[in-house]
């Protein structure tokens, strides 16, 4: 069995490290907000409902991300505008939304002609075929989030971490809420491609929370995210390389363990002057 | 150039709710150059939402809110807000630091980083407040008082014109409430203090005036009012509704001064 070191010579497992890199950084950092803004439901609304939009892709053979962007755009900005006292369960919209998507997206691709593609690939991902062209798309939106990103992020913190104060100070909240929703949907179209639709709430939120364990200032817990990211995706790589397992969930697997470990640890430093008394 | 004379904020026959319910019924209420005001009432009697419309952040379905600060400039960015602890997340990743350094953000820097007068702004904040020693210090490390006074400089950081605290002694101990007794008094000399609250007494000393709400301004005057005058007062909304009268109960205690 070649080891994975030698396997890199092929290109699609090269692309896969790369995608897996430029995902995991941008989640590491976008996934912040998210679990700090607690937008995690929105998210996975999001990742869910773009779906809809890839299988109205599938049915005119045009490449599924063309749809999955404008759809997961659209949700975010609706999720943003949408007056949550009218609607009174904003909860139950989101569920809705969700709902409606894969509906959309499974009528299409049943209704697709020809060969059908294979579903677990969108649900549960496979970053072993991301292709060059994907990962140049991948690279553009990365760019282009943390771009936007590193623009508005003094008001962006502001508007996570204490609205209704920054609307005391004159910040367009409104305006900042809407960018930040859609670079969540953004980053959760790119996630996609590399862990499937179910389990890019895992990969925006198990780094992040994990981070936010460990450290306490900003700064580093999006480093520490970025980091703890970059390493669950590669190790699940190898892992899904050496013992031939689905490359999402091994990636997701791995970053749960480690969430258990520094979870189970923190509590035992906790505990340790207590038992030593 | 601002008329020095004209009252700060005239709430002029504000008329708001939710949905259907109306909260503030034509309220009318101002705000001086050196006032203390207390806003009293009891719950869900519309003080919060008073607040939230002299502040801006709901529109009044009638009636309107007239700045005149003495900058003479928009009130935006202009109005010092401590909020209750409730409303944001004290687990959020911020140092003590970098939370008063969010109140030099607004429209002018949003896209620039802070400058160095923000930051020298900040550090004295934090030195005035006596929150050297917990600068570096996150929010959930810190007791109540200390974060209340860290919210105070976060409002107070942006040299605000008018200072504005929504339930201030609500989360703190016996002590930390001396000190921010202390603290007010020392800022009442400076900018008028506008203070959201149902525990009176421990503010009672230096408030000024005070407007009751409850739906409608059931009371609104500048007594010199002792300690048990307010208790009653603070009493009166309900005592007030459930009678009728609405201004015997306080006149009695009123004309013994």
């Amino acid at each position: 069995m070649p080891s994975f070191l030698d396997a890199l010579s092929y290109e699609f497992l090269r692309n896969a490290v790369l995608a897996g890199v430029l995902a995991s950084v941008l989640c590491g950092i976008i996934g912040t907000f998210v679990v700090v803004k607690k937008l995690a439901f929105i998210s996975d609304g999001i990742s869910h409902a773009a779906f809809g939009g890839m299988g109205l892709c599938f049915f005119f053979g045009i490449d599924p991300l063309l749809g999955a962007i404008p759809v997961a755009l659209a949700c975010a900005l609706a999720l943003g505008a949408v007056d949550r006292e009218t609607i009174r369960s904003y909860d139950a919209l989101i569920g809705v939304l969700w709902a409606v998507g894969m509906a959309v997206g499974v009528v299409f691709v049943y209704k697709t002609p020809g060969y059908a593609p294979n579903l677990m690939t969108y649900l549960f991902g496979n970053i072993l075929l991301v292709t060059r062209r994907d990962l140049l798309a991948i690279l553009v939106l990365a760019v282009s989030v943390l771009a936007t990103l590193a623009i508005f992020f003094k008001g962006i913190v502001a508007v996570a971490f204490d609205e209704v104060f920054a609307r005391v100070r004159g910040l367009p909240v409104r305006l900042l809420m809407a960018l930040l929703l859609g670079m969540i949907a953004l980053s959760v179209v790119i996630l996609i491609q590399v862990v499937g639709i179910i389990l890019v709430v895992a990969l925006l939120t198990i780094p992040s929370v994990i981070s936010l364990m460990l450290w306490k200032d900003l700064r580093g817990v999006l480093l520490g995210s970025v980091g703890i990211g970059v390493g669950i995706t590669l190790g699940g790589l190898l892992l899904s390389f050496q013992y031939d397992l689905p490359s999402g969930p091994a990636i997701i697997l791995l970053g749960a363990v480690l969430l258990i470990g520094v979870y189970g640890g923190k509590k035992i430093v906790a505990a340790r002057p207590l038992l030593e008394r | 150039m601002a008329d020095l004379n004209k009252p700060l904020v005239e709430i002029r026959d504000v008329t708001f709710g939710y949905g259907r319910e109306v909260v503030l019924d034509h309220v009318s209420l101002e705000i001086g150059a050196r006032d203390f005001l207390a806003v009293i009432g009891p719950n869900g009697g519309g003080k919060t939402t008073l607040l939230k419309a002299i502040l801006g952040l709901v529109n009044p379905w009638s009636g309107q809110v007239v700045y005149n600060l003495p900058s003479g400039k928009d009130p935006r960015g202009r109005l010092g807000y401590v909020p209750q602890f409730s409303t944001f997340d004290r687990d959020f990743p911020l140092r003590i630091s970098d939370m008063v350094l969010m109140g030099r953000l607004g429209r002018h820097n949003l896209l620039r980083p802070y400058s160095r007068e923000d930051r020298a702004a900040a550090e004295r904040t934090i030195n005035r407040l006596g929150l050297a020693g917990v600068a570096r210090a996150h929010a959930s490390e810190v007791s109540g008082g200390q974060l209340q006074r860290a919210l105070i400089a976060r409002a107070l950081v942006g040299d605000p014109e008018i200072l504005f605290l929504d339930e201030p002694t609500a989360s703190i101990d016996a002590e930390s409430r001396d000190t921010l007794r202390g603290l007010l008094a020392d800022l009442n000399r400076a900018i008028p203090i506008v203070v959201v609250t149902h525990d009176i007494t421990s503010l009672a000393p230096m408030v000024r005036r005070i407007a009751c709400i409850n739906r409608k301004l059931f009371y609104h005057g500048d007594p010199e009012l002792s300690l048990e005058v307010m208790e009653e007062v603070y009493g009166c909304p309900v005592e007030l509704v459930t009678h009728g009268v609405p201004h015997r109960v306080l006149h009695d205690h009123h004309h013994h001064h």
